[in-house]
């Protein structure tokens, strides 16, 4: 008797952990609203007149990456805060940030598709091909959120940077952002460095005296790298904004020429002068041999601890998260944003993710006005997903924060904005929410110290000094070729500047692999 | 007393003895419900999408029956052949290193008197089994670094082996990655390969020992003519089982390998995987369906054909 209670409880368990491991812990997807125009909620007052009337949806599910709030960043507390302002309930899917697309793609096959999903330009163009996404080029037109991007300079046109033959099927929230060159003014100074490098010579010339000099002022000379980065070649568009001086006009990916006919840079002259830079610096020792294998954490890791002094990296709150950083471990904070060199012209703009709405969403409407529209506000609902929750994010109280560590120490008066150190990383404070402020396309009245001075010189410096990337369409060709097309374009790059491979043999082992024929392959679909 | 010979029954159990038995066993059938239905869900429905290996399909529309042309445009691409036949010589020499390794620290590790010593030294060997990939190539990743700050280089340096200048990029090197891979590999799955052994070498009986004692075996005498003996049936069956398994290398590989030795790392499930993610667009599932397949079926030959040999070595049993 006692064998079989055993036996039966043991069965019953390992029913319930099935049945636990097999739970899809992603809610349903919930219909955009309830149909019901009888139902309309309270508290939405915005009516368009010259539109026709659109309903406002009940509940809304969201497919969304680490760039918005996470639940360890008080992201339930967020998606509260959002309902208090709109009345509308958000499902929240928030796939962890390094498996997100792995994630989208599986929803996407799986056909339970939420109303709103977060997509990078690589599967915005992609999957707007597809049909997934809602057309909103109508609904932008004669929408409020159209002339708030019209009354701010630039914002139009990162909008326009989506469409695809015209029509736009995600909104942009920010500018797309891109990397700036920064080099720590400590390391200047002792190399005797007194102005910035303005062309590629005088580049090289700094990288030779912070690789054989002493910048770090350790008194050995020799002992440091110019420049590191999170390898050789970006994982995504634009791959060449970690090395930018290197690149300089090169490109190893498809671009539009002047006359709109496609081409693969990989193919050209500048790229292989690129590769031959490349081959040179690191043969010279100013690239960090380790920078094959870097990720971008190992390289802001080695920046603090003073291994390397130039550093590619994103524009704006990032100058400041460096400086901080550096100034946790006891090096001068001090880093000059370096404007492009001659050769390099403009740094890339990349195309920023969009918010896009699925051909699912029984409100498309709805949702494009109530949520999509709401976000950029001008009001409480961009302020929300820019600068987050008060007590959570930020605060306007009276207080010392990091009291224990006298160098860091803050202390504000009561009224005055300020951040709150950051759950995860408590030696760090936030900086946004979702939307940075210096990139947000549609101006909303800041709270003064919201913004660091540093953040801020490096994200004007950025604004004046940038172009904007391109959304390459998506083929049938290239998802048969561009995979081991890519796979073979960073394995000549990373051998040609290891020198492993002259570029000659590089560029022979290209077209024996296959690699000319599967280019031509998609370049000729993408002109069709 | 008459000795009856029985047969084995010829016809089916008839269907009142069939349900008796499971009635009889009803609590093993019922522990096995779970695992039945788990298999069934987990491993056999799936197989419906052996399907798309002869589609296009990109997850978004109806599959696009194109016949075997999937599997024409993977036999011809050489980066395929190139992937398989890495997946082969990395599993397969892998099994081989960790297996010998294993076999060698057990036999020391028995060796040893102290039995708290011997359990703690087990402890450590196999700890490095839990610790996760990413963790471990992370690790490496320093230790191996061509810089003074890799210890492996800095060592090397200060022995006077390698000029200061020319230290090596073990894991960025297609001439040392496989054997940076086989190093790792031994030092974090050794340990955990030496409790099966040490399972086995528990179970000697001891009075052979003190038998050969009396014959006046040495310590080498004991461990050739009992210990090896004793172990080479478990060692024949563990490379064997793990043998079935070679197909399956993902994890190891994919953390540790980059851009420059992709020729000599890139293994089947990586290739797959820079398939559906380097494309820059909607990837094809057919296709990496298809290689999936292939892989599939490759696993399976290899199960079959290391079943025959475990009923030839291990008297007829076999694994499946």
């Amino acid at each position: 008797m006692k064998k079989k209670l055993v036996s039966l409880f043991l069965a019953t368990a390992m029913v319930a952990t099935m049945a636990g491991c097999g739970n899809n812990d992603t809610p349903a997807s919930t219909p955009a609203s309830n149909g019901s125009s009888s139902e309309s909620q309270a508290g939405s007052s915005e009516q368009t007149p010259a539109v026709a009337e659109v309903e406002k949806p009940d509940s809304i599910t969201v497919m969304i990456d680490g760039t918005v709030p996470t639940k360890e960043n008080y992201g339930d507390e967020f998606w509260k805060k959002y309902t208090e302002l709109t009345g509308i309930e958000v499902n929240v899917i928030q796939p962890d940030h390094d498996a997100y697309y792995d994630v989208v793609g599986q929803t996407i096959a799986g056909g339970d598709w939420p109303d709103v999903i977060i997509l990078s330009s690589t599967y915005y163009a992609g999957y707007a091909a597809e049909g997934v996404l809602w057309d909103m080029t109508d609904a932008y037109a004669s929408s409020d959120l159209k002339a708030r991007h019209e009354a701010k300079a630039g914002s139009a046109g990162v909008v326009d940077s989506l469409r695809i033959n015209g029509k736009l099927f995600g909104m942009p929230a920010t500018h797309g952002n891109g990397c700036v060159t920064y080099v720590k003014q400590t390391w200047l100074d002792n190399v005797g460095i007194t102005s910035v490098p303005t062309n590629y010579e005088e580049y090289v010339a700094m990288l030779d005296a912070f690789t054989t000099g002493d910048p770090d002022g350790d008194g050995v000379n020799g002992n440091t790298f110019a420049v590191s980065a999170a390898g050789f070649a970006g994982k995504e568009a634009p791959y060449t904004n970690y090395l930018p001086e290197f690149y300089q006009d090169a490109y190893p990916s498809f671009i539009q020429d002047e006359n709109g006919v496609w081409y693969d840079g990989f193919n050209t002259d500048s790229m292989k002068a690129a590769m031959q830079r490349l081959a040179d610096a690191y043969a010279a020792g100013y690239i960090d041999p380790t920078t094959l294998t870097n990720g971008t954490s190992d390289c802001r890791n080695k920046f603090y601890s003073d291994e390397f002094g130039i550093f590619t990296y994103w524009a704006g709150t990032w100058a400041n998260n460096l400086k901080t950083n550096l100034e946790a471990n006891g090096l001068s904070g001090d880093l000059v944003a370096l404007p492009p060199i001659a050769e390099v012209g403009a740094y890339v703009d990349r195309i920023t993710p969009a918010w896009c709405i699925t051909s699912s969403c029984e409100n498309p409407e709805g949702v494009f006005k109530y949520f999509i529209e709401a976000m950029q506000d001008g009001g409480d609902v961009q302020f929300l997903f820019t600068y987050g929750v008060e007590g959570c994010h930020w605060s306007t109280a009276a207080e010392t924060l990091w009291a224990d560590d006298e160098a860091k120490a803050k202390t504000y008066a009561e009224g005055e904005f300020h951040f709150l150190p950051n759950a995860e990383k408590p030696t760090t404070a936030y900086t946004k929410a979702h939307i940075d402020p210096m990139l947000a396309l549609v101006d909303l009245e800041a709270p003064a110290n919201s913004v660091t001075e540093t953040a801020k010189n490096a994200q004007e410096l950025f604004n004046a000094n940038c172009k904007s990337a391109f959304i390459v369409p998506t083929t049938e060709t290239m998802s048969e070729f561009n995979g081991d097309l890519t796979t073979l374009k960073n394995e000549l790059i990373a051998k040609v500047t290891m020198g492993e491979l002259s570029v000659d043999e590089a560029y022979a082992k290209y077209e024996a692999d296959g690699g000319k024929a599967w280019s031509d392959a998609i370049v000729e679909s993408l002109n069709q | 007393m008459k000795k009856t010979k029985t047969k084995a029954p010829k016809q089916k159990m008839s269907g009142k003895k069939l349900a008796a038995t499971i009635y009889r066993y009803r609590g093993f059938y019922l522990m096995f419900l779970p695992v039945f239905v788990f298999a069934i869900i987990f491993s056999y429905l799936p197989m419906v999408g052996i399907r798309y290996a002869f589609t296009n399909y990109n997850g978004i529309k109806e599959p696009v029956f194109v016949g075997l042309k999937n599997f024409q445009k993977m036999f011809g691409m050489a980066n395929f052949w190139s992937a398989f036949t890495n997946t082969i010589v990395i599993s397969v020499t892998k099994l081989i290193l960790t297996t010998a390794f294993a076999v060698v620290v057990s036999l020391f590790l028995n060796e040893l008197v102290n039995i708290h010593f011997k359990k703690a030294v087990q402890t450590i060997l196999y700890l490095p089994h839990f610790m996760s990939w990413v963790v471990t190539a992370s690790i490496f990743s320093l230790i191996l670094a061509p810089t003074n700050h890799g210890l492996v280089n800095t060592f090397l340096v200060n022995i006077g082996v390698l000029q200061p200048d020319k230290m090596i990029y073990f894991l960025g090197s297609e001439k040392w990655w496989r054997f940076s891979y086989y190093l790792i590999n031994i030092w974090k799955e050794t340990g955990w390969q030496t409790v099966i052994f040490m399972a086995t070498l528990a179970g000697i009986n001891t009075e052979l020992y003190e038998a050969a004692a009396i014959d006046g075996a040495g310590r080498w005498g004991k461990m050739r003519y009992i210990t090896f003996p004793a172990l080479a049936n478990t060692i024949l069956t563990v490379f064997i089982l793990n043998l079935a398994k070679v197909m399956n290398l993902f994890e190891s590989a994919f953390v540790l390998q980059n851009d420059a030795v992709l020729g000599t790392a890139n293994v089947l499930e990586t290739y797959i995987y820079y398939q559906t993610f380097n494309s820059g667009a909607i990837p094809n599932y057919g296709y990496t369906t298809a290689i999936g397949l292939f892989k599939s079926l490759v696993g399976c030959i290899l199960v079959l054909t290391c079943n025959q040999w475990s009923k030839k070595v291990r008297d007829g049993r076999g694994i499946v």
